[in-house]
């Protein structure tokens, strides 16, 4: 059952036989390589024989997901002026859109101008699927959303039937993704954050 | 009388009649063996379909017809049409289990034949408030189909006529269903404002001003809705278990079990009840349903974690970016199987045949579904919870159910899976002109 343990569990060693099967795997990859990339190879061993408690699954159509927190890597190409507009609209808003606080399920956002201005990638960490939630972006914020998007070539408009399409276009697998904290969702870290800070506070009255 | 914009003698009876008070009906599933019997089953069946004309008036049995994707094939549906159905619905509800939430006890391998099986192509229901109208529609019914050729049936179930109408739990349940603008019927105090009949019927305008994509041609898909059918077996020894274990008094019990729910058992609800049951409030419909959660913003009356204000959250500041009017569902719980037993408290217990045929209705039923199994049943970061629904949810180990309570809240752990999931299926409610379009196909 793929349920959120709520509690971290020490990760799980492979047995020997099957790390020595990934290590032969590894060497015939690496036959080419000199020698100091070879020791350094086998210095990976330990590394590769423990396996953590929740691993990479995948996430709505494409994308990854560990734990709770989804990946969404992005590679789109601009419409004409739009990286001259978008790169004025991120130095205006300091990449921090009203927006984003209100959706309540993003970790975080990167956006980079790729090959002279004439794609962007965006890459982003949040808690389940995007799709999910998208009609409700929709229907409250669509005017940060068109803003944003009409910046990309062929921008249907947030109304549009076809955006979960348009998106997923242009949408590029991760191979690999990582999460140091898999089950704290965005409220779930807001939370903690607060508990942290009351319980100090009141550590700090009674001591 | 509000004003009526919806084609109500081609939409099907269910999607707006409310469940009759008492209740008694039959859920009939059939398999198509050949369509040319197929499409002679439901040319058989149309006169008998009751549409939702003068819905309010109700006082009639009424028969639904339903088809699943599997079903649209084995009636040799153009490729070009079925094509035109949503992913969801062509992959049906047992492949979708990731998506649904469906895991471990739910999963689809621990499903009743014919549930899973994708045998289910035919989902006939009968519904009555009368006990010898029922008889009579359902013979009617089974006429049609008992003696063609090409048609198997594969189930049948009778549900309701259950002592006060209660369900497995003994509550009075489907109180409080959303109001499709243009039905024709003022909303009822606290039913909201109406919300647009395109989330709720192919071929209107919804919420975002535009209608949802609908199967082709327009004749098929026009005034017909997706269902989402999920048979459920309660668990009415661990339920019970439940209550014993954190409740000293039979008050203490039946305030924890409102507690679960938002509800006392009568349908009256802790917003306007919060100390006692009130059954008085609760059999009037202009009034057990009034209410927000503006005066309730730490749970101290329905907890956050309560299945009604989970499922419906209203005015609940919520912990992520949510239109609460995307995610409305028409219901109709139809329970079936033994009464409720408030001294069953054994294992065997949870193993006696009883529960719900849950029925979910709208035009985007399969999101809807899937969205709400996700995120608002079997996840609480929408309420600042981590826990899971305390009637539907899938229970961890140690999984737990808050209170809120001053100064300190209660939380209540080892709560377990009350409802467990033996079946579902993805199902399609066409219009009467759409039935008799699949009925011609091929002539």
């Amino acid at each position: 059952m793929q349920t959120q343990q709520e509690t971290q569990s020490k990760p799980t060693v492979l047995p020997q036989k099957e790390v020595d099967t990934m290590m032969q795997d590894l060497r015939e990859l690496y036959k080419d390589a000199p020698d100091y990339i070879k020791r350094a190879l086998e210095e990976l061993r330990g590394g590769i024989s423990e396996i953590p408690d929740t691993l990479m699954e995948t996430a709505g159509r494409i994308g990854a997901r560990q734990g709770v927190v989804s990946e969404l890597t992005v590679i789109a190409p601009f419409a004409k002026g739009g990286a001259e507009r978008l790169r004025k609209l991120l130095a205006l808003t300091h990449g921090n859109f009203s927006a984003t606080e209100k959706v309540g399920s993003v970790h975080d956002m990167r956006f980079v101008f790729l090959e002279n201005d004439t794609k962007m990638l965006f890459a982003t960490a949040y808690d389940g699927d995007w799709d999910d939630y998208l009609d409700d972006f929709v229907s409250k914020i669509p005017n940060e959303l068109d803003v944003i998007f009409w910046n990309f070539e062929g921008w249907p408009g947030i109304h549009s039937p076809s955006i979960k399409d348009y998106i997923a276009q242009f949408q590029v697998a991760a191979e690999a993704w990582y999460v140091s904290n898999p089950r704290l969702s965005v409220p779930q870290a807001k939370r903690l954050e607060k508990i942290d800070k009351a319980l100090n506070e009141f550590l700090d009255k009674i001591s | 009388m509000a004003t009526v914009s919806l084609e109500l003698t081609e939409i099907q009876a269910t999607l707006l009649r409310s469940r009759p008070a008492p209740y008694y009906g039959t859920h009939v599933m059939l398999r198509i063996d050949d369509a040319r019997g197929g499409r002679e089953l439901l040319h058989r069946l149309v006169p008998h379909v009751d549409s939702a004309a003068d819905w309010w008036l109700h006082d009639n049995a009424w028969t639904a017809v339903t088809l699943s994707y599997a079903g649209l094939v084995a009636l040799g549906t153009p490729e070009a049409t079925l094509r035109s159905f949503p992913t969801a619905f062509r992959e049906g509800m047992a492949a979708r289990a990731e998506h649904l939430f469906d895991f471990g006890p739910n999963e689809p391998k621990n499903w009743e034949a014919p549930f899973g099986s994708g045998q289910i192509h035919v989902a006939l229901s009968v519904f009555s408030g009368d006990q010898t109208k029922w008889r009579l529609a359902s013979e009617t019914a089974w006429t049609q189909f008992r003696e063609l050729q090409g048609v198997t049936l594969l189930m049948s179930q009778d549900f309701g006529a259950q002592p006060g109408d209660l369900n497995s739990f003994g509550y009075k349940d489907g109180i409080g269903q959303p109001a499709i603008e243009g039905s024709g019927v003022e909303p009822l105090p606290g039913q909201g404002r109406p919300i647009k009949a395109g989330e709720f019927i192919l071929g209107y305008p919804g919420e975002s001003g535009v209608p949802l994509v609908m199967p082709q041609p327009d004749i098929l898909g026009r005034n017909g809705t997706y269902v989402a059918l999920r048979k459920y077996q309660s668990r009415v020894g661990a339920f019970n278990r439940f209550l014993r274990e954190n409740g000293n008094t039979p008050e203490e019990r039946e305030l924890l079990a409102a507690k679960l729910v938002g509800r006392w058992r009568s349908g009256a609800p802790l917003t306007l009840a919060p100390e006692r049951d009130d059954p008085a409030l609760a059999a009037d419909p202009r009034r057990n349903n009034d209410f927000d959660y503006a005066k309730d913003p730490h749970g101290y009356q329905v907890p956050f974690g309560a299945h009604m204000r989970r499922m419906n959250p209203r005015d609940t500041e919520l912990a992520q970016l949510t239109d609460v009017n995307l995610h409305r569902i028409v219901r109709r719980g139809t329970t079936y199987g033994a009464p409720y037993d408030p001294d069953a408290v054994s294992e065997g217990d949870d193993e006696i045949p009883r529960g719900v045929y849950f029925i979910a209705m709208s035009a985007k039923a399969m999101d809807t579904m899937e969205f709400l199994q996700k995120e608002w049943i079997n996840k609480g970061d929408f309420m600042n919870l981590r826990e899971r629904d305390p009637q539907i949810g899938l229970q961890d180990k140690d999984s737990v159910f808050t209170i809120p309570q001053h100064p300190v809240r209660r939380r209540i752990h080892g709560i377990e899976t009350f409802n467990v999931l033996r079946g579902g299926e993805y199902l399609f409610m066409p219009s009467l002109s759409a039935l008799r379009w699949l009925a011609n196909l091929g002539s």
